[in-house]
This record gives structure tokens, sequence and C-alpha cells, in this order.
């Protein structure tokens, strides 16, 4: 790059902001400042803006807030100037009364900005307190972010809350927080904290940083104006610090307590990346090696994708073990790709994942005693002539709805402000109505959301008040920037109140995949829901948006979290995820559940596993309860495919030439024999009923009884699913399919489009159809 | 004409009176203000975190931030520049928390991996690979190449901004320009 380069930079374009947005920052700047300074502006121009807004009648309005300092109530009462809040809280609160009028006629409760524990004076005392302090005065900040103006205009600490109490009254909680924090601005300036810390020319960004996180000061009278400011950010500061000290020892606890877990996972992914003649993982230096792999973990999960599954031969590595994937999230991010016209890039196709998208017709489960049924058929394979495919498919017992546990559901919505655009947010909101509508009577859903801090926008409401819940997702409006982990942590405490053992207690989380603040240590909020998930607490993650997704964490959360991982691009996508497949996605009949192939040696020369390359297992690990693994849900299909070369036929690998030399001699009468057995290979499905630590085995041989000749003789789902994991492959840009077409996909893929009630087979031709064309 | 520079001098003016009237608590000129410097929030903001949708949470901060912050502001400074210390700061307290999160290098490969597929054409602007280059310097590197050649300052007032000596600016600039000859000489 050159100088000329360079000067270049300031001229080069800057993608213009969009005008929403402008006024949603605009707006929520203005209510900062409104709520800093209500006397003698305020009034006038509330009035000018409030156009039409019924004067006089005061919202009904509750605080929240739980904890107040008898210190800080003392200066309430002390104070000179609560009449002129009082008069400008009020002026704002009705302000803000289209979105809330509805409500307030059904009853309904509005969200509820968390605030636990305010007293910032107390956040010293402990991990606890620290922790919930900041999330309100975060929330201060995100709320004035909605869209329609007469929300932006809420006077930001005025937190929202379901029983009525008079403008007043809410004007009195105001007060108290903020002479709250003014007394802690006297604490802070003892300590020779400058005020003007933002102007301050040298002050380091650490410094200013707290600025950002920061909340405005609430409204505080002009005589402890300035001490309200201070203590604004003090508080923010006090967080800060508090927050790293009570991690830091958090995350040693967590190492320890969750070494075992952690290190499974990474012997897991370990075994993804690493050669399949790795070192004995229990020796010390395999240890040593998962060591080190620790700081790449994070890496890894965003690559694993690119490290195809390679082709391995019997002789050497004879038996394949993987955890079951039921994801689908990489099918609609192609999907969104091609529609755009683009060829997706090939690190976000998972082959799995887009087999797996599809529903199949397989035989099931007559009874929920053997919750999946194992169906395998050998074929030859499409791509090359002289391959055979092992379809595995898995169906799951679907639960009919009577034997349905009772659902115990929390929805943690992101409502950020990059959530704002039609595809997200709203979006979600629909989504979630149709979820609503699926549950019965008798389950319950909570709803949190966050974004600068998080809130309770329904507590858990049986489903019998449906109106209750609708109303609620309506209300929501994005707004802020997002804290992830503290929505999180506010969800499972949500949905540990309502826990039931013998129901399903899950957590569906619907984010952009924007963590921005929060617990900002990835590793530590993975073992966060991991433990939450061993109390039985099970978390999915429906991804919406681009541009902000972050895949690779979504996977990582759902993952640990014992559940799915759905990207949801349209309405009719949002339908098969939470309404057709709302049992599958909701009620897990078998968890942890293991596949293992042992490969004949004498029939078969060569496999290899299409997708799964994030689903490796250690052949060990199949027989080891505490190896976690993917999930199946009621109803739900799963599909794996493996190309095998039999013994005889040209084989891919250029180095069996040499494994030839060493495996003929073991061509003894034994192999003779097995080859004589009519078995290519002997099948094995371990899993865990959602209830129980103890995992059972089904065991299939792969017989030659269920080898077709032709793939006209195939059954037309799995020969459906087999055209899926050759676009898949394609799409990927596989070696082993080369030759293979897109015009050929087609010709599979119509042969066995079957009825195909609800499209998706269709739109999946044409997605090939797409590809295709951008290929050209 | 007259209108033209009775505008113009307003226009310049008003920064300053502008930032002492929302000091003074004046609700309107604080309202002026964020409607005249959104873009350039915004601008600096995507120049530093290359996307749009950050760009408009940290916009949408600074702006925040600015309504709460103004009362202490004594016009010691330029309003421009008390701004982009408050544009700076929050910037790379987003950029900072959110390599936290996620490891640079995915994340960034996430992003462009969005970008590509990404219909929305505002992302997809010219020189998009210099920017990622800029982007990929160590954190004062980027910060420097982009104060002085991005916004247009000089190495005085990027140092200012920055906290340190005005040489070390030109060091930072220094080795970055190295490093982005290897770079992109790498690259082709």
């Amino acid at each position: 790059m050159t100088e000329r380069d360079l000067e270049r930079l300031k001229d080069l374009p800057v993608p213009a902001p969009r005008e929403t947005a402008k006024r949603a920052a605009l707006d929520a700047a203005m209510a900062v400042f409104e709520a800093a300074h209500p006397a003698g502006f305020a009034s006038a121009e509330s009035d000018a803006q409030m156009q039409g807004a019924p004067k006089g009648k005061a919202l009904p309005l509750r605080q929240m807030e739980t904890s107040h300092t008898k210190r800080s109530f003392r200066m309430y009462l002390s104070s000179r100037s609560s009449q002129a809040i009082a008069a400008s809280v009020a002026a704002m609160v009705i302000a803000a009364p289209f979105a809330f009028q509805q409500l307030n006629k059904v009853g309904v409760p509005q969200p509820v900005t968390i605030a636990k524990t305010i007293a910032p004076s107390n956040s010293a005392a402990g991990g606890a307190a620290i922790d919930e302090g900041p999330k309100l005065a975060m929330g201060e900040v995100a709320k004035p972010k909605v869209e329609a103006p007469a929300l932006a205009t809420e006077p930001s600490p005025a937190q929202v809350s379901s029983s009525p109490v008079p403008p007043s009254g809410a004007d009195a909680r105001l007060k108290t927080r903020a002479n709250d924090k003014a007394a802690i601005g006297d604490e802070v300036s003892a300590r020779g904290q400058p005020s003007e810390q933002i102007t301050a020319p040298a002050a380091t960004p650490a410094e200013d940083k707290v600025a950002a996180v920061a909340p405005p000061a609430p409204p505080a009278a002009s005589p402890v104006d300035a001490l309200g400011a201070v203590g604004g950010y003090a508080s923010g500061q006090l967080y800060r610090g508090g927050a790293s000290i009570a991690a830091a020892p958090a995350r040693k606890a967590d190492l320890n307590a969750q070494s075992g877990s952690l290190m499974r996972e990474r012997d897991t992914r370990l075994s993804t990346a690493a050669d399949p003649s790795k070192p004995n993982p229990h020796s010390w230096m395999g240890r040593v090696e998962q060591e080190k792999a620790i700081v790449l973990e994070e890496n890894r999960d965003k690559f694993d994708a690119k490290e195809i599954n390679p082709v391995k031969q019997v002789a050497t590595e004879p038996v394949s073990t993987f955890s079951i994937d039921v994801d689908t999230a990489s099918y609609a991010f192609v999907r969104r790709a091609l529609n755009a016209g683009h060829l997706p890039p090939k690190d976000a196709v998972r082959v799995e994942e887009m087999i797996n998208y599809f529903p199949y017709a397989y035989p099931a489960p007559e009874t929920a005693e053997t919750p999946f049924k194992p169906t395998v058929t050998v074929m030859p394979s499409p791509w090359n002539p002289n391959n055979r495919l092992v379809h595995v498919a898995i169906k799951g017992y679907d639960l009919k709805s009577a034997e349905r546990p009772r659902a115990n559901i929390v929805l943690l919505m992101d409502v950020s402000g990059s959530m704002e655009p039609q595809d997200r947010l709203p979006l979600v909101k629909n989504a979630f109505r149709l979820l609503v509508d699926q549950l019965k009577p008798d389950d319950t859903v909570g709803i949190v959301t966050y974004a600068s801090g998080s809130g309770i926008a329904l507590e858990p409401t049986k489903v019998s008040d449906k109106a209750k819940i609708l109303i609620a997702i309506d209300r929501l409006g994005a707004g802020g920037s997002t804290a992830g982990a503290a929505g999180i942590s506010d969800a499972y405490r949500l949905a540990e109140a309502g826990f039931d053992k013998s129901a399903v207690n899950r957590i569906i989380l619907a984010t952009d995949g924007d963590f921005n603040v929060g617990i900002t240590d990835q590793s530590e909020l993975k073992s966060y829901i991991e433990r939450k998930r061993q109390s039985g607490i099970f978390l999915s993650i429906l991804g919406v948006g681009q541009g902000n997704h972050n895949d690779a964490l979504m996977q990582t959360l759902a993952q640990n979290g014992n559940g799915t991982a759905a990207y949801v691009d349209t309405l009719n996508e949002a339908r098969k995820v939470l309404v057709d497949e709302s049992s599958s996605t909701l009620f897990t009949i078998a968890k942890d559940v293991k596949v293992q192939i042992e490969w004949n040696p004498a029939r078969v020369a060569e496999y290899r596993l299409v997708g799964y390359e994030t689903r490796n297992l250690r052949r060990e690990d199949f027989n080891n309860d505490r190896v976690d693994a993917g999930d199946i849900g009621s109803g739900h299909t799963v599909t794996a495919i493996y190309e095998v070369t039999p013994v005889g036929a040209p084989v891919l690998a250029d180095d069996l030439r040499y494994g030839k030399a060493t495996a003929a001699p073991r061509a003894t009468i034994r192999d003779e024999a097995m080859a004589a057995s009519g078995e290519l290979g002997f099948l094995k499905l371990r899993y865990k009923k959602p209830n129980e630590d103890t995992s059972q085995l089904i065991s299939l041989p792969i017989a030659d009884g269920l080898s077709k000749t032709n793939l006209s003789e195939v059954p037309v789902e799995q020969r459906f699913s087999v055209a899926v994991a050759a676009f898949g492959q394609l799409m990927k840009g596989e070696p082993y399919t080369q030759g293979y077409s897109f015009d050929d996909v087609l010709a599979l893929a119509q042969s066995a489009r079957g009825d195909d009630p609800s499209g998706y087979r269709n739109e999946f031709l044409n997605l090939v159809r797409l590809a295709k064309s951008a290929r050209e | 004409m007259q209108t033209a520079q009775q505008q113009a001098a307003e226009q310049s003016e008003t920064d300053a009176r502008l930032a002492a009237k929302a000091a003074g608590g004046c609700r309107q000129s604080v309202a002026a203000l964020i409607e005249r410097h959104y873009d350039r929030i915004h601008r600096l903001a995507w120049r530093w975190s290359g996307s749009r949708d950050r760009a408009e949470d940290i916009a949408q901060d600074v702006c925040v931030k600015l309504a709460s912050a103004i009362k202490n502001y004594r016009g010691d400074a330029a309003f421009t520049t008390w701004l982009h210390r408050i544009a700076y700061t929050t910037t790379l307290d987003h950029l900072r928390s959110s390599q936290r999160m996620v490891a640079v290098e995915p994340s960034e490969i996430i992003r462009l991996i969005d970008a590509e597929v990404g219909s929305s054409a505002a992302d997809d602007v010219i020189g998009q690979e210099m920017w990622t280059a800029v982007r990929g310097l160590p954190p004062r590197q980027r910060d420097a190449v982009l104060w002085v050649y991005g916004e247009d300052m000089s190495h005085a007032e990027a140092a200012h901004l920055m906290g340190c000596s005005e040489k070390t600016v030109s060091w930072h600039v220094h080795e970055a320009k190295k490093k982005l000859k290897t770079l992109l000489e790498a690259v082709g």
C-alpha cells in the first residue's frame, strides 16, 4: 500500500446510516438528555411534542425497583425539588400513551426492567449485587431506542411495570434513585474522581469506556445535577470494576468445576481436527496437546467446517464414531445466499445440516420405549459408480400431543438496535406468535428481553392466558446494544423459577448473534450454559438477520445447551422450525445420541462420512457416558451417509497400494469367513433417555439384505436425502463428487420429490437451479 | 448571497454556541448537534468497525453519551474534537468488547462471509479490501492510520485524540505502512 493508496482512504465511500437508526439514536439521546434536565425545559417542549396526548390522564405505571437503601429514601424526603421532577416525569409518562393504552385496557403488565439490586453503594458487597446493578443502569439507555417516538420520549429511568401507581409514586421512586446516585457521586468525588472525565484530554480509553457503558444520570434536580451525573458514571465504574472482580473467581471456579466437561469437548474438537492416528488421549502427552488446543479452540469452532472428512482405510481405522446433529442453520444460510444470486462461501455449507433440514418419512418406532429407529439402506453411489452408499436413517418417536410433557418455555429475545430490520425482531415476534399457538393451555411461557440491559417482558404465564402472552410479544421493540449474557442469566432464572422435573424446560434465544456486551468470555458463557443444561434446562437458538449473524457462536451455545440452532430468514422458515417441528424442537426424546460403525475389512476397503465434520467423536467416547453428543426431538429425523469402496473396487486414496500390501497377509480364512458373513459392517447407536444418565445401546448389522442394486429401488425418502447430500458436497467443492453436476442433482431430486406437502423439496429444486446459474 | 453567508456564519458559529447552549440545558441545541453530527459519528464508527449495523449501534451510544455529557462541556476544546474523543472511545470500547467475545480472525471471516452473502449493497463499498487491511492492523496502528488518513487529521490532532505524543503517532503510521505494504504485496 503506497502513500497514495492511503491518501485515498478519506475519500473512499462510507455507507450511509439508515434514517431509522439516526432517528432512534436521536430519540435515545434526547430521552437521556430530558431525563437529566427535567425542570424548566421539558414541560413546554413535551407539550408540543405530545400533540393529542390525553392530557392529565396519567398512565398507570408501577415501579419495580426492588431495593433502595434507606439512606437514599431519606434523601428523597429531604429533596426540595421533587415537585419539579414530578411534573416533568408525569409529562414524559403521558408522552408515551399510545403504545400502552391498549395494553392497559387488557390489563397486561408491561415489561419490567429488572432492577433487583440497584443501590450502587451495595455493589462492592458481592458479585451478585454487582451483577444486577448495572443491568438496570444499562437498561435505561436501551429503553428509549424504540421506533415509536412516543415510546422514545418515555423517561429512561421510569421503570414500567405491572400495577398501577399514580405518577407521583413513580416519580418518588425515580427521585429516590437519583439521589441514590447522587450519594455515590459524593463518595466518588471524595475519591477524587473527576467529573469532567470525558473532557479530560489525556483520559485513557479505559476511563472513557466507563462513560460508554454507564448510563446517563437519571433525573436529578438542579442542585444535585452535577453530582447525579458523576453518580451515573460512578456506578457504571463500580460495576465494571466489580464485574471483573467477580468474574475472575467465577472463571476459576468454572475451570475447576467444568474442566471435566470442557475437556471432553476439547477432546471432541481435537479429534475432529487431529490426525486420525492421534496420540492416546489418556496419555500424559495427549493431555498436554489438549491443553495447547484450548487456546485454539475458539478458532477451531469456526474452522471446523473447512476440514472435509477424509477417506479412511478400513485396514487402519475400521471404526467410525460421531455424534448426531439435528441443526439446520446451514441450509437456510445457503438458501439465502443463492436467492441473493451468490454461491455461498464454502465454509458456510455443512452438508449434514442441509440433509437434516428436510423432514423424511422414515419408518418410525412403534412405541416410546425405543425412542428412535434406525433404518439402513445400501445403494450405489450416484457420483461414483465404483462406490456404494451406506445410508443410515434415524427417526425419532413422534410424541402424540397427549403424551407430551408440559412445557416450561422462556423466550429470550435480543432487542438490540441491530434487531430492528423487518427480517429480525418483527420476524421473531411473528415466529413466537406461531409457537404460542402450538402450545397446550397447561404450558407456560415467559419472555426476557436483552439489549443494553435485560428485562422481563412477561413473567411465566400459562398458555391458557394466551392473549396476555401475545400482547407481551407485540409490545417488544428494538433498542440499545446487546448484552447476551445478562439476558441469558435472567432467562435461566425465570426457567428455574418455573422448573418442573417432569416438564420440558427450555429457553429459546432469538438473536442476530451480536453478543456485544455481557459475559464477554466465550468459554465462560459456554460453561455457564452447560451447567444449566446439567440442571435440566436446555437452550435452543433461533438466528435471524445477516451481517451480524454469528453462526459459530450460536452453534457453540446451542451445542452446549443441548439444543438446536436454526437460522430463520422468512416467516415460512419460522413456521417450519417453530410450528411444524415444534414438538421436535421442544421435546427431546433421546439425548447424547452417538453413532458408531465398525466396517468389515473383508468387504469394505475405504469409507468416508459425508458431513458431520464438527461432530466427530473418538472411538472410545462412544461408550463413555460422560461425553456429550447431539439430541433427538420428538419426530426428528437424522440422516448419515457413508460412501464406501468395496474391496476389489478402485480405491480413492493413493496410499492404499501400501495399505494393501500390509493388509494382504491378513486376508486369512477368518477374513473369508467374515466376507461370507454377509455384513458390510456393524452399526451401533447409543442414547440416553431425557432424564437418565446411563446410555442404552441399539445395534444392527449392515447386512447384504439391506443392499439395493439400483438407485431406483431405493425408497424416495432416502433418494432425496442423497440428492441433498450431493448438492451440499458440490456447494462445498468436495473433491469426491467431481464429475457430478447440478443437473444430475436435479434429476435425482426430481425423481424423489414425493408428495412434498410443505413444498420444501420443490424449493430445493429451485435452489439447485439457482446454484447452477450462479456458477455459470 | 447574503443569506447564504449568514447561514454559513451560523453554521460555523453554532457548533460552539449550540454546545454552550446545550451545556446550559437547551434541548433544541442538543438535538441540533446530534442532527448535524450524526453522519460524521456514523462514518467514524463505520471506518473503525466496518459494519453498518455495528456502526449504528455505536453511533447511538455516542449520541446518548453526548446528551448526557454535554453539560460538562466547557468549551476548552473545539466541539468536534470533544465529540471525536467520545466517538473514538465508544468505538474502541465496542470493538474491544466484541473482540473478547469472538476471536478476531474467525469473526472477521464470518463477517466477510456475511458481507459476501449480504444483499445490503451499502456494506459492499469500493475499497473494501483496503479497509479490511487497515482494520487488520494492530489497534494503535490502525487508529493512527484511520485518524491521519481516514479522518484527515494532522499527527498532532491524532496524538491528542489518542492520548500519546506526536512522535508516537508518526511511528505508528510508519509501522503501519510497512505492514500494509508486505500484506498487500503478499496478497498480490
